[in-house]
């Protein structure tokens, strides 16, 4: 399990990450959202031990990582990095071999992955040759290589076609199946609603909130939209609830947590036939924009 | 793992890399071909020098031709004479190129006509000869007895003592300094400049902050130092057999023992000055955004290296000069300096020594500072650093 702890990190005058803790548990795919400048990336780098934070500490099964911790993550950053000129089998054993396995095994490993990302036959290619969606394989191959039993993926369906989004999307299950602790970063919330166990969402350096889904949503004013075929402004006079907008569909309602359905239905009801009456579905974007404009 | 495994694992993909480029092979084969040209030509040059003709204008200067020979075989410079009938032919043949001097001597003059210049040697060697004749013509018309004239002319014997003698061997001496000084000049200039240029091209393709993930910033800043040092040894290894070669063809009874000794010193010597330079570089490197700024960066690094290559000259010109010898302490200097200095042979073992522990201690210091500078900046984004902002952001 990964656990950051009242992680700090500071850039000159600037607070980047500004005492956040979160955890990763074995098998679970954890998303990291928030706008840019929100502390993701400097997250990630402090958890790989690329920078060290200002404050804070960062623990692995219980201690504090260190050298030998990093060896057994993956990694894949924001803005890809691999070498231009080098074969790229070569390169994915060599990120192999830096990991800790021996030539055999990282050469082997290689091979299977290139296999699996759909790149077999061009494992003599240079990264310069290929496309940028298969440069991003190649560097997701590269975090993978060596079996993490952590992967950190910095912003990983960023410039990736559907396709490829579903395919990298079926490894990060896969890998999280053989109890892989995935974190990783990403602007589309759809993707990481979809993806996630949880979601920890960052804003300005501290955490606004985490949890799955559902936890989530509960902590937000439920919407509920009502179509009632009469006059309007039945609806003014709610205890409870107020009119976020009113349009052809009707009107939609924010409840407060105090506020009691079956009171609003009764004065729909008194203001003539009710044609539509239910909760809206909340998404993580709107979980997200609610919970960042407060 | 361990540590030495991962350097070690950095370093061999350094060397794999260099020795698959052509332009590895290509700059191995010219750096030969160099040392080779310097051993070779003067060699070559020295065999051609032809001697002197002199042309002898009429029978009073035909008269002092054996004389003439004499005296230049004794001062060692190489003459051929030559009886010409007139003056007019005389002339027209040093114009042409024929005769490279035409001497006429008259009863109370003398004169040496050239096409443009005569060499000290050479003039002081025909006034000698003629001043011989008129002495001796002067000497036997005032009746001096000819045995007394004989014995006042036969020269007494001079003998220059030298209290701080020149080591011998000195043409091949110079010609070992020229080439040691250009070699690791040449060295130290492109693998320092290939490990800047690593270093930046890791930072600006972004490939430092995957690798940083699994290796600590110390490991790939010396596992890349170590890869390219044992490829420029390696480079400089075979120039120096080169050389060896060259020198044993040229040279055959007189292989100097100076080369001999020197060449294998040179590697010992380009070990220490590219460690220096490397981590100067490395550290250089990893300030920069975008890779063409790297020949900026390194230039004031490198400068001192083509001072040392400069001074290289005024060392084979006046080898004993005591600021060359202070320089020559001065780590910046002393990888080409010294090497230098001890071709020309005016180096004693304590200096040697001295001259290896200075550097030794530099080499620390800049590599620690150098780690710090790199630690700090090769995984920072945005502009140019400048040397106090990346010292400021270590992070080891």
């Amino acid at each position: 399990m990964l656990e950051i702890v009242d992680l700090v990190h500071r850039f000159s005058a600037r607070v980047a990450v500004d005492g956040l803790s979160a955890e990763v548990g074995a098998g679970e795919i954890v998303g990291l959202v928030g706008r840019n400048g929100a502390g993701k990336t400097t997250t990630m780098r402090a958890v790989m031990g690329i920078l060290r934070p200002s404050g804070g500490e960062v623990r692995w099964e219980g201690h504090v990582v260190g050298p030998d911790d990093w060896l057994r993550f993956g990694y894949m950053p924001e803005e890809r990095g691999l070498y231009p000129q080098m074969p790229i089998l070569d390169q994915i054993s060599y990120f192999g071999r830096l990991h800790g396995l021996d030539p055999l095994a990282a050469t082997s490993a290689g091979r299977e992955w290139l296999g699996r990302l759909g790149l077999e036959g061009r494992e003599e290619d240079r990264v310069v040759a290929l496309s940028h969606g298969n440069q991003q394989r190649v560097q997701l191959a590269v975090a993978l290589v060596h079996g993490p039993e952590l992967l950190v993926l910095d912003e990983p369906f960023s410039g990736l076609d559907p396709t490829a989004v579903d395919a990298l999307s079926d490894t990060l299950r896969v890998e999280a199946g053989r109890g892989t602790a995935v974190l990783f970063s990403s602007h589309q919330l759809e993707l990481v609603e979809r993806l996630c166990d949880r979601v920890i969402i960052l804003e300005e350096g501290r955490m606004l909130a985490s949890g799955t889904l559902p936890d989530l949503r509960a902590h937000l004013p439920r919407l509920l939209r009502v179509n009632v075929n009469g006059p309007s402004g039945w609806s003014a006079t709610l205890i409870g609830a107020s009119v976020v907008r009113e349009d052809a569909d009707g009107v939609l309602l924010r409840l407060d947590p105090s506020a009691d359905p079956q009171v609003i239905l009764q004065a729909a009801l008194a203001a003539g036939p009710v044609e539509h009456f239910g909760f809206e579905d909340v998404g993580l974007a709107d979980v997200y924009r609610e919970l960042s404009s407060r | 793992m361990t540590r030495i495994p991962t350097t070690r694992l950095v370093m061999q993909r350094e060397i794999t890399e260099r020795l698959q480029s052509r332009l590895f092979w290509v700059m191995t084969l010219l750096t030969a071909l160099g040392v080779i040209a310097i051993i070779v030509i003067p060699a070559l040059v020295r065999k051609s020098v032809q001697p002197t003709t002199v042309g002898l204008v009429g029978s009073s200067a035909q008269a002092l031709g054996h004389a003439l020979r004499r005296s230049a075989a004794e001062s060692r410079v190489k003459i051929r004479t030559v009886d010409v009938a007139s003056p007019a032919v005389a002339r027209s043949e040093v114009r042409d190129g024929t005769l490279h001097v035409a001497l006429t001597v008259g009863a109370h003059t003398a004169a040496a006509e050239v096409k443009d210049t005569l060499s000290p040697t050479l003039t002081a060697l025909l006034q000698a000869t003629v001043d011989e004749a008129h002495l001796r013509q002067t000497l036997a018309e005032a009746g001096v007895p000819r045995s007394t004239v004989r014995t006042a002319l036969t020269p007494v014997p001079f003998a220059t003592v030298a209290l701080e003698p020149l080591p011998p061997n000195r043409a091949a001496r110079s010609v070992a300094a020229l080439a040691a000084g250009v070699l690791l000049y040449i060295s130290l200039g492109i693998y320092g400049a290939a490990v800047a240029n690593g270093v930046a091209q890791e930072k600006t393709s972004r490939t430092a902050e995957v690798l940083l993930a699994a290796v600590r910033p110390r490991q790939l800043l010396i596992g890349k130092v170590a890869g390219i040092g044992i490829v420029g040894l390696g480079q400089l290894a075979i120039a120096i057999v080169g050389g060896l070669i060259a020198n044993a063809v040229v040279h055959r009874a007189e292989i100097s023992s100076t080369v001999w000794l020197l060449l294998p010193m040179m590697l010992v010597w380009f070990l220490l000055g590219f460690a220096l330079y490397a981590f100067a570089c490395a550290a250089g490197g990893a300030t920069v955004a975008r890779q063409e700024e790297v020949q900026f960066v390194i230039l004031p690094i490198t400068l001192p290296l083509v001072a040392g290559f400069l001074l290289t000259y005024a060392a084979i010109a006046s080898p004993s000069a005591w600021w060359l010898r202070v320089l020559s302490f001065v780590p910046p200097f002393t990888p080409i300096l010294m090497p230098v200095r001890i071709a020309l042979g005016h180096v004693s073992a304590w200096e040697i020594a001295l001259a290896v522990l200075i550097m030794l201690a530099s080499i620390y210091g800049v590599a620690r500072l150098a780690a710090r500078i790199y630690s700090g900046a090769i995984v920072r984004g945005g502009a140019r650093l400048s040397l106090r902002a990346a010292l400021r952001l270590q992070h080891e």
